[in-house]
């Protein structure tokens, strides 16, 4: 059963953060890919999120096989994270509008490492690492949102149905 | 793994934070950001464990793990195959992973936050590099050069002195090191080095308003006595209030005479090695920078190799045989002025000039036996070889380490009272000085 995102978790989502998303593969192994941003849809029942297809491949593979998804999104400046668990994630096709969403997202993390001194240009490397051309849309409709900020109440469930800690 | 573990190492600083996936026995996956992948040997990551959290759930049931690192200079990502081994709670590697998770934790404002429960060991079993077609980071300065260039200053040296001042300046040579001190190991006098009690007492130092020679550090406190008892290398690339001197000395019983360590307030890169030869320790080589990440992990490397090469020239300069000779007695120094009011406490043998502070334990009680043979024998020239018999001494057996305590006093006299006077006058000789007429006395 799928939930509605908050207004704040939508803001959260696409603003200046830092995405990875997780499967598990075939062969039983978990993986792990960086996003490269996402786009939540009106209703807030699901979001697009975009991945390298050349450094998504593993990831690509396990969901096709059926894997289920997780999606783990963090704010560099607060650490305030949450994690969205999905039963599986379908592949869309990745227009143009979503390239440049794309590039703003990976533009605002990259800005906000710089201003954390993460280090010389660090937005520039951000923007050469993770460019918005052979990206992979995935669609995925969350299920149960985690609180994973760091702290005691890491692995609060948010929303959703599921029982486990993330 | 066709790509080395070892030339990950500046991913695996806990410069950017990694994370690690996981899947649960239905096959669900999990994603976790880890603070830090600590880099253990050519085949296997020590994972931070601070919470109980779905991550540690499902290696528990399911080892196998992926975990995405990041190499700060370039952003490029690598993609670690792993598999859960075990935990440590305490030891070494635990140690050492505390205090760099406490940098890590400052630097990021999480520092009530991130505590290490564990070490979590994993055997890495392949690595992928993620970002092949982008430029890989500047190299890190060579270590190696720099090795050199200080051994180079290091130079000959048959004098311990002379041995703890240039070892420090080289530092400064070879790896542009400001900040550095060197603390010797005192053990307890009833008990074997490293027993719960010892300590380490500064005995040279560089790049501070104050010497501080003589300041003492207990086995465990602070990265130094964190480096000493467990004898491992330890360092942090951030500035952190948990292993900052300045905080243990607030704390201290104000009523104990101490010598406070001429450390930074707020040091951002902190590093402390053991100098061991053979399987004995023999002090702490501490250095420290306003910089974050002044020291790389191949400076670590370098100056582990520093440390080892220190101990050995300690050692070996212990061991030389004393002057036989005795040098010509010199007529004594005109005393003028007022009479020094030295006063020797015996319950820790700490002696205090006109109710100043100067020094305790095996140091102060060899300066009380100084001053009272010259009170009543009128005697100026000492041998270590006499000193090493005295009784009174409360010197161990082993390993005594006389000359860096005498060292030590002899420092802390030229800062603290220099109308008394320690001159050296050949190997394992030396000669009291006194400018000023002593009225001595013990409580």
């Amino acid at each position: 059963m799928t939930l509605q995102l908050t207004p704040d978790q939508v803001a959260f989502l696409q603003g200046p953060v830092s995405m990875n998303i997780g499967a598990v593969g075939r062969d039983g192994w978990p993986c792990v890919c960086r996003a490269h941003g996402c786009v939540v849809a009106r209703d807030r029942r699901s979001l697009t999120v975009w991945l390298s297809a050349q450094r998504g491949k593993n990831m690509l593979d396990a969901l096709d096989a059926g894997s289920a998804v997780t999606l783990v999104v963090s704010r560099p400046a607060t650490h305030a994270t949450l994690q969205l668990k999905a039963g599986s994630a379908t592949r869309v096709a990745v227009s143009a509008t979503h390239k440049l969403a794309s590039a703003r997202c990976v533009a605002a993390f990259g800005a906000e490492l710089d201003a954390l001194n993460y280090g010389a240009q660090m937005s520039a490397l951000v923007t050469a690492a993770l460019p918005a051309d052979h990206l992979v849309g995935l669609r995925l409709a969350p299920e149960v949102v985690f609180d994973q900020t760091p702290g005691p109440q890491s692995g609060k469930v948010l929303a959703g149905t599921l029982r486990t800690r993330a | 793994m066709n790509i080395p573990l070892e030339s990950l190492r500046p991913c695996l600083d806990g410069a950017m934070p990694a994370v690690v996936a996981t899947a649960a026995p239905d096959g669900t996956p999990n994603v976790a950001y880890v603070s830090q992948v600590h880099f253990v040997d050519a085949q296997h990551v020590a994972l931070s464990f601070q919470f109980f959290s779905k991550t540690r759930e499902n290696v528990l049931a399911h080892p196998y793990a992926e975990v995405q690192v990041i190499e700060p200079g370039s952003f490029r990502h690598y993609r670690l195959r792993i598999q859960y081994l075990r935990t440590e709670t305490a030891g070494p590697l635990f140690e050492y992973m505390r205090a760099q998770l406490a940098g890590i934790a400052a630097k990021t404002g999480m520092d009530k936050v991130f505590v290490l429960r564990g070490a979590d060991i994993y055997r890495v079993l392949d690595i992928e590099n993620v970002d092949p077609q982008l430029q890989p980071a500047p190299p890190l300065p060579d270590a190696l050069l720099a090795l050199r260039r200080a051994f180079d200053h290091l130079g000959a040296c048959d004098d311990l002195a002379l041995l703890a001042d240039r070892a420090l300046a080289a530092l400064a040579h070879g790896f542009g090191i400001r900040h550095a001190l060197l603390a010797m190991l005192d053990a307890k006098l009833d008990a074997a080095p490293g027993a719960p009690g010892s300590a380490l007492y500064t005995l040279a130092s560089q790049g501070y308003p104050v010497s501080g020679v003589g300041a003492e550090v207990a086995l465990g406190e602070g990265l130094i006595g964190v480096a000493a008892q467990e004898k491992i290398p330890v360092r942090i690339n951030h500035r952190t209030p948990d292993y900052t001197y300045h905080a243990a000395l607030r704390v201290a019983d104000p009523a104990l005479p101490r010598i406070p360590l001429p450390v930074l307030a707020n040091p951002h890169s902190q590093i402390a090695v053991p100098l061991v030869h053979g399987d004995r320790l023999l002090g702490v080589l501490y250095a420290e920078s306003e910089h974050d990440a002044f020291f790389s992990p191949t400076d670590e490397d370098a100056l582990v190799v520093y440390g080892r090469h220190l101990a050995a020239l300690i050692d070996r300069i212990a061991a030389l045989p004393d002057d036989e000779a005795a040098p010509g007695a010199l007529p004594a120094a005109t005393q003028s002025g007022a009479p020094l009011a030295v006063r020797y406490f015996a319950h820790d043998h700490s002696v205090f000039i006109d109710n100043d502070y100067l020094i305790k334990g095996v140091a102060g009680s060899i300066l009380w036996a100084l001053l009272n043979e010259h009170a009543a024998h009128g005697r100026r020239e000492f041998s270590n070889r006499e000193l090493r018999r005295d009784p009174r001494l409360p010197l161990p057996d082993f390993a005594d380490n006389l000359e860096t305590r005498l060292i030590l006093l002899q420092r802390r006299l030229a800062e603290r009272c220099p109308d008394i006077a320690l001159e050296k006058t050949g190997r394992g000789r030396f000669r009291l000085n006194l400018a000023r007429p002593l009225a001595l006395g013990a409580a």
